[in-house]
């Protein structure tokens, strides 16, 4: 199997606080690994670090290694623009520019240098498409995007980051502020999305792991405690906490 | 006193404090039409607007020459007070360690608060003998009324201008970070638009101030009633001419001064519904709307 | 709750019977406000300083503005004694009582750098109303002439307009404006090609004076009448003036306060 993403013995540190502790994973290439556990054990923090997004923090620091497709993504000499451009975050709360549904799908592509208006009309379609919106909004492309609605929105920013073509997306629990509908929608778009993109996903709802990932690591105290194939760490959990976890017991 | 009682007396409190102020102004105004329409009555009103000579020893009273004094040296002082301000104020809202931040806003101000004589006698000292050196002339001008002018409504824009561009929500500069943009590409394509109606604001509120502004000029800006031929050369603003005048006038020169201050009036009302109109454009295209 | 609204209360009484105390106290001095003429200005307030160390009971407070605004000001009772460095027209006497306090003269200011030092009152004409507008047209370098200007009301323009630029010849309506007798020798300081007029009472080592048909003002020369531009420095009352206005006045016409006039380099009236 192919791993994308390789971490080892990633510690993070904001300040004194000490919230991620000897992360060890490998994150499978073109699947969907979900990443669960209770609030404020690290997660959220953990994706944040895989496109160093921390870096914006003053007070974080860290150790370890992240590596993608073998390169140590925090060697000085890395290109973070180019890093984030290949490993794109859609956020829990939606987060559409204040512009128009087209100049919002095609700000990565102009950000990084791409200005033809046919190039950039169909790459706008085609992340639209893959991101099952461009029924919706064909007609309405101009028309700002604070309009939509939230489930809309919400797949208008995974649009807008499938169309700069990255390698990984992470989704910091992009379904967490939508109805069911919406998140129905949503998951049957990861499915979509896993033939061409490695997901990482994190989020609260057991169900959802289960429903649309493969893999899945669980997060507690900062700590991976368990991680493998979903179906066996909710069918044949090793360890007790785990258990504890999925059962509801606490969390 | 009962609840709801105190809530009510509050309210009609606040009510009353609001209308006073409006009530105030309004009086301000009426007080200035009663003594300025005279003038304009008797001496007719295209004359007195399009009039080309202010004499009132020879009953002359032309204020043309002064309308374009005042808006030269305003929008001269916004061209260049507003692209200065503004990067100013996205240094301070996003490149700026705190330290240096610390230090900045203070500092600005600070020069908010020097009083306008102060910047008067600084300008007739140090800047206008500069002027004549560089650029011949007198050294009293438009341009060295406009550069005083700049320093004073610098403070006011930059601020202002920071507080709209620090309360656009964290999230759209994350998003863009997300998705590869560099820090200055976020700052241009995302927050910088998006401040806009915040930004006019500041603009507005500089301009106000930029308008009404008469110590400092009377003493740099030459006070020659003519229309400049270039900016370098001396110009007369309207509010010059009332201060300088209003200590001795009597009789139709009398009211013709306050005539002056219609015309003030009507000129600051015209800038400012330009101004909002601009502001409101803005904000309906945006959508998001902040300040 | 309660007890903060009556705290609140009392430290506001406090401060208005604190201030009440403050302002009533002021009330048992006399108090007279001078204004007017920027030339008068350093001699009026000469004489009120030595006037309050001999009756410090009195009060005098002086500013300038012009001579325009002492007329006007005390013709509206505004103030108690208005100043004016040039002569009253019949339309302005209104009930103005005049008082000269002492004679001065106007002197031509140049920059130090300037070479000149010499002009005939036909050559300050044509420089004034802009018929000479080059220095090297009097002998000068080659520089283009910065006629500096007072405002419209101010006693010494008038003054000046009158005895040198006569009835029928105005002043170049490009000269640079300004609003005291201070910043049009400010102005001549820092610009070489200036020239403006300014009070003897003014004059410094900061600029260079103009002769005037080769005659230097000074105090003899006004007193015999040989340096021609002179003017009286008055003070104005509206109607008789009465008690420590009167005693005022009376005193500065005394040879006390003729004395103190002439300190100021002012010619007194009463020699």
């Amino acid at each position: 199997m192919e791993y994308i993403i390789e971490v080892e013995d990633l510690n993070v540190y904001f300040d004194e606080l000490h919230i991620l502790k000897n992360i060890n994973i490998k994150i499978p290439k073109n699947a969907v690994t979900s990443l669960i556990g209770p609030s404020g054990c690290g997660k959220s923090t953990f994706i944040r670090t895989l496109n160093r997004m921390n870096d914006l923090i003053s007070t974080f620091r860290r150790d370890g290694t992240v590596l993608l497709d073998g390169e140590n993504i925090y060697n000085p000499k890395v290109d973070v623009v180019n890093l984030r451009k290949r490993v794109g975050m859609v956020f829990q709360k939606p987060n559409p520019f204040p512009k128009s549904i087209f100049d919002n799908v095609a700000y990565g592509l102009r950000v990084h240098g791409i200005n033809d208006k046919d190039v950039l009309a169909q790459k706008v379609e085609e992340a639209l498409k893959s991101a099952a919106l461009w029924e919706e909004v064909e007609n309405i492309l101009e028309k700002s995007a604070m309009g939509l609605s939230g489930g809309q929105q919400q797949r208008l920013c995974i649009a807008r980051t499938i169309a700069v073509e990255p390698d990984v997306i992470l989704m910091d629990e992009p379904c967490s502020a939508l109805d069911p509908i919406s998140t129905t929608k949503i998951e049957d778009l990861i499915h979509k999305l896993k033939k061409d993109y490695t997901i990482i996903i994190v989020t609260h709802n057991m169900q959802q792991a289960t429903r649309v990932s493969k893999y899945t690591a669980f997060f507690l105290h900062g700590e991976i405690v368990e991680s493998g194939k979903t179906d066996q760490i909710f069918l044949e959990p090793t360890d007790n906490r785990t258990e504890d976890y999925i059962t509801g017991r606490f969390g | 006193m009962s609840r709801w009682t105190e809530e009510y007396f509050i309210e009609k409190g606040l009510l009353l404090t609001a209308i006073s102020s409006i009530i105030i102004i309004g009086l301000i105004i009426i007080f200035i039409f009663k003594e300025g329409i005279p003038a304009i009555q008797s001496y007719g009103f295209f004359n007195f607007v399009f009039g080309m000579n202010w004499s009132p020893s020879e009953g002359q009273y032309g204020v043309f020459p002064m309308i374009i004094g005042s808006l030269g040296i305003t929008l001269l002082s916004l061209l260049m007070a507003v692209p200065l301000g503004l990067l100013c104020a996205i240094f301070l809202a996003e490149v700026a360690p705190a330290r240096m931040r610390k230090v900045l806003n203070p500092t600005l101000q600070t020069l908010a608060g020097i009083p306008s004589v102060v910047y008067g006698f600084f300008g007739l000292i140090l800047l206008v003998p500069f002027m004549r050196a560089q650029f011949g002339g007198t050294g009293f001008s438009m341009f060295t009324a406009s550069v005083i002018l700049t320093v004073m409504i610098l403070p006011i824009i930059v601020s202002v201008s920071e507080d709209a561009l620090r309360s656009i929500p964290h999230e759209y500069k994350e998003a863009s970070l997300a998705l590869g943009a560099t820090h200055w590409q976020t700052i241009k394509n995302v927050i910088f638009p998006a401040a806009i109606p915040g930004v006019i604001t500041s603009v507005i509120l500089g301009m106000g101030r930029a308008v009404g502004e008469t110590l400092a000029i009377i003493m740099v800006a030459g006070n020659v009633v003519q229309i400049p031929g270039s900016i370098f050369d001396p110009v007369r603003a309207l509010t010059s001419n009332i201060a300088i005048e209003m200590g001795y006038a009597t009789g139709i020169h009398y009211n013709a001064l306050f005539a002056t201050g219609i015309v003030l009036i009507f000129m600051i009302i015209v800038l400012l519904i330009i101004a909002n109109y601009l502001h409101y454009k803005k904000k309906v295209t945006i959508g998001g709307g902040y300040l | 709750m309660k007890l903060k609204y009556g705290l609140g209360v009392l430290i506001i009484l406090i401060i208005i019977i604190a201030l009440y105390g403050t302002i009533n106290t002021e009330s048992q001095y006399e108090r007279i406000d001078i204004a007017g003429s920027t030339s008068v200005q350093p001699v009026a307030e000469a004489l009120a300083q030595e006037y309050m160390k001999t009756y410090p009971k009195v009060k005098i407070n002086v500013q300038g503005g012009g001579s325009g605004l002492g007329i006007r000001s005390v013709s509206q009772d505004i103030i108690a004694i208005g100043t004016s460095s040039k002569n009253l027209k019949t339309n302005e006497k209104g009930s103005l009582q005049e008082y000269v306090i002492g004679k001065e003269g106007i002197v031509i200011a140049v920059n130090v750098n300037n070479p000149g030092d010499d002009l005939s009152k036909e050559q300050l004409k044509d420089v004034f109303s802009g018929k000479i507008k080059n220095w090297n047209e009097l002998g000068g370098p080659n520089a283009p002439i910065d006629v500096v200007v007072r405002e419209d009301g101010s006693g010494t323009r008038k003054a000046f307009e009158d005895m040198v630029m006569g009835k029928n010849t105005k002043v170049r309506s490009d000269a640079i404006v300004q609003t005291s007798t201070e910043s049009v020798k400010l102005t001549v300081k820092q610009d070489p090609n200036a020239i403006g007029y300014i009070s003897l009472v003014h004059m410094s080592s900061d600029v260079k004076v103009v002769k005037l048909n080769g005659i230097s003002p000074s105090l003899e020369t006004i007193v015999d009448g040989s340096y021609k531009l002179q003017r009286p420095f008055m003070f104005l009352t509206n109607g008789e003036p009465k008690g420590a206005v009167k005693e005022f006045i009376d005193w500065c016409l005394s040879p006390e306060g003729q004395k103190i006039v002439v300190k100021e380099k002012v010619v007194p009236v009463t020699t």
